[in-house]
């Protein structure tokens, strides 16, 4: 049984629905990548997947259908979403920041030993700890949206574009944490990409997504050696 | 940023400079009722109303990012549930403190549901019209066997005194002595210097209650979901914070702590009408945003000050509509409008700081501080204990600064 399982998920901004019958999965532990130009609904897939918008059809996490679920439950069952753009709180410090982010656990057990954790992986955060995130970098703050999500102790990470407005230096390196954390930790994550490159390296399977629809899935190699799909959404 | 002196928080000089503040707030406190006669405590009185309205609409402007022009409402719920049960229901003043908490309560959580649909200019408007409707509606012919009409409600001193404004001793009829088991602390209270000091006193408890509150909020995890609500709503959602729950509590929570000072006004003003009560009109609510605003929306001293300084200039300004009454050198400027300016003053105040602080006087205060004397926060991974509590209450402006 897939960890998440969504199919015919129909959700959109009002009238016309954005996402007209979607079907995807994602494994237990598993690394899934979804490609997918401008305005294709990668976002608005995301969203719906988190409650943050009014949806349809079936999205079982764990055996539970969640298509129903408030957003703040969603949170709660574990899923994590680092929302696209730089999702951080500007007025508050690192530290709270990464607080925030362990909002439903309720100030739990060892939520400052996962904070410590979390600053051992990134250590450019450690630094910066007690300063305002609206004073941080680009990447330092995709950085921390990334950290602040994990706070919450996701069984499954949805990743909005962390590469937007990064130099790939940094990009690189954020993708290199998140294979360390999908193969280490046993993480499932579901990455939404434009830069097909270095998203497929490190992806178990991709799907590629089209005016709301899966028009695409397989491993990276399988899709990367259909000529017809490499020249049409890959791009190289 | 050079700084003449660095200072490590928590440390000999950072307790220092906490404790001179403690000791200077202390002071002004003090001041004001044993040493200036019933015409300036008065005055104190109107600054710690405006303080209380504009520290709960900082909770939910300054910390969570929901303006509302309507708060003038929830000060009148005040005033209204104190005037209506001490006049009508014969009840002692003070147990209508809880009551107006509780039902301005109710009242912002209802406010909240449309507010949590809407936002920016649009919950302006809605809560302002909450603030249209409310002199309205207490002044509506058909509500007047409860409001009072258009004359609104008396809670003179006698009734006040008639249904025992005493702690531990049997009423007296007239107002004579405030006591405490036995212990009369401000004298004889037929004297107006000692009366207006016992209001001055009831206003101080609420303002403190309304801080205490504010800052055990503000420091919680609710706090920080109150910010993450403010700075980046989506953002928020994911990280599990229920946004219409949040909104509906901070909504209550704000509604129900501005009514305090509302009860405040219903019995030092001896009546409880909007013509007696300006604040409970629009125009309260509008004054209650700027002195949020000019002191510092999203910090806990900000409305404090903001609200001692609206107040001040309001009162030396007061008499500056004739010509005489105002100081030499700024005859040109003003006396011309024939009204007192302290509208005007407060108009260009508030654009000055627009540009050049837009986070009012105590966000000036935290960007120019640190040139004088830099706090260095505690070296990471120590909370520190805190040894005065009451010191760390009054002087957090200067650690919250450098978190914040
Ligand atoms: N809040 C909104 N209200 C109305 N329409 C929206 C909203 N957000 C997105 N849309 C529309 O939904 C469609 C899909 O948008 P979405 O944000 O999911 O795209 P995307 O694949 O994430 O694109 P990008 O790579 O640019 O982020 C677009 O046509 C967009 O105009
Ligand atoms: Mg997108």
């Amino acid at each position: 049984m897939p960890l998440l399982d969504v199919k015919d998920l129909k959700a959109g901004y009002g009238p016309v629905n954005v996402l007209d019958g979607m079907h995807l999965h994602v494994d237990q532990g598993e690394f899934v990548v979804m490609l997918g130009a401008n305005g294709a609904g990668k976002t608005t897939t995301m969203r719906a997947i988190s409650g943050l918008i009014p949806r349809h059809g079936s999205i079982v996490f764990e055996g539970h259908d969640i298509h129903k679920a408030s957003a703040d439950s969603i949170v709660r069952s574990g899923i994590a979403q680092v929302p696209q753009g730089r999702g951080t709180f500007p007025e508050l410090s690192v530290e709270d920041n990464l607080l925030a982010g362990a909002y439903v656990r309720h100030g739990g057990d060892g939520v400052h030993d996962d904070m410590d954790k979390w600053f051992a992986v990134f250590p450019r955060l450690a630094e910066r700890r007690a300063q305002r995130a609206g004073s941080l970098s680009g990447g330092e703050q995709q950085m921390l949206a990334i950290a602040r999500a994990l706070m919450s102790r996701p069984k499954l990470l949805l990743c909005d574009e962390p590469s937007l407005g990064l130099a790939p230096l940094i990009t690189q390196e954020l993708f290199a944490v998140l294979e360390r954390l999908n193969r280490d930790e046993g993480l499932s994550v579901l990455l939404v990409e434009q830069n097909a490159n270095l998203a497929m390296h490190i992806a178990n399977r991709v799907y590629l997504l089209e005016t709301g629809q899966i028009v695409a899935s397989g491993s990276a190699e399988e899709l990367g050696a259909d000529d017809a799909i490499r020249k049409a959404y890959l791009g190289f | 940023m050079k700084s003449l002196a660095t200072i490590r928080e928590g440390g000999a000089a950072n307790w220092a400079f906490r404790i001179a503040a403690t000791v200077v707030v202390f002071a002004l406190v003090l001041y004001v009722p044993t040493k200036t006669g019933a015409g300036t405590i008065q005055t104190a009185i109107e600054a710690l109303v405006l303080m209380g309205a504009a520290m709960s609409l900082n909770l939910l402007l300054g910390y969570t990012g929901q303006i509302s022009i309507g708060h003038s409402a929830f000060l009148g719920m005040g005033a209204y549930t104190t005037g209506i049960l001490v006049s009508r229901y014969g009840w002692s003043p003070w147990y209508t403190f809880p009551v107006a908490f509780v039902l301005s309560f109710a009242l912002g959580v209802i406010v909240s549901f449309p507010a949590s649909r809407i936002k920016g200019v649009y919950l302006a408007l809605v809560t302002l019209a909450l603030a249209l409707v409310f002199p309205q509606v207490v002044t509506w012919k058909k509500l007047s066997w409860l409001t009072g009409g258009g004359s609104g409600l008396p809670t003179k001193d006698a009734q006040v005194a008639d249904t025992g404004f005493n702690i531990g001793a049997a009423s007296r009829g007239q107002m004579q002595y405030f006591e405490i088991f036995g212990w009369n602390p401000l004298g004889d209270l037929r004297k107006p210097d000692n009366k207006a000091a016992f209001w001055y006193w009831i206003a101080v408890g609420v303002v403190v209650i309304i801080y205490l509150v504010c800052r055990g909020l503000v420091k919680s995890r609710v706090g920080r979901s109150m910010v993450a609500i403010r700075d980046n709503e989506t953002a928020a959602a994911v990280m599990g914070v229920n946004l219409v729950a949040t909104k509906a509590f901070v909504f209550g929570i704000s509604a129900g702590l501005c009514a305090l000072p509302g009860c405040v006004t219903a019995i030092k003003t001896g009546g409880v009408s909007p013509e007696g009560i300006q604040s409970l009109t629009v125009r309260g609510a509008i004054t209650f945003l700027i002195v949020m605003v000019v002191g510092g929306a999203g910090s806990l001293w900000g409305p404090i000050i903001g609200a001692a300084v609206y107040v001040y200039v309001t009162d030396i300004t007061g008499g500056w509509a004739s010509d005489e009454a105002i100081p030499g050198v700024l005859r040109p400027f003003f006396g011309w409008a024939k009204i007192p300016p302290s509208d005007g003053i407060f108009a260009v105040l508030l654009i000055v700081l627009m540009f050049v602080a837009p986070r009012g006087l105590v966000g000036v205060w935290r960007q120019y501080s640190p040139r004088i004397v830099r706090v260095l926060p505690r070296p990471a991974g120590t909370t520190g204990a805190a040894p005065v509590a009451i010191a760390a209450t009054i002087t957090n402006t200067h650690s919250e600064g450098e978190h914040e």
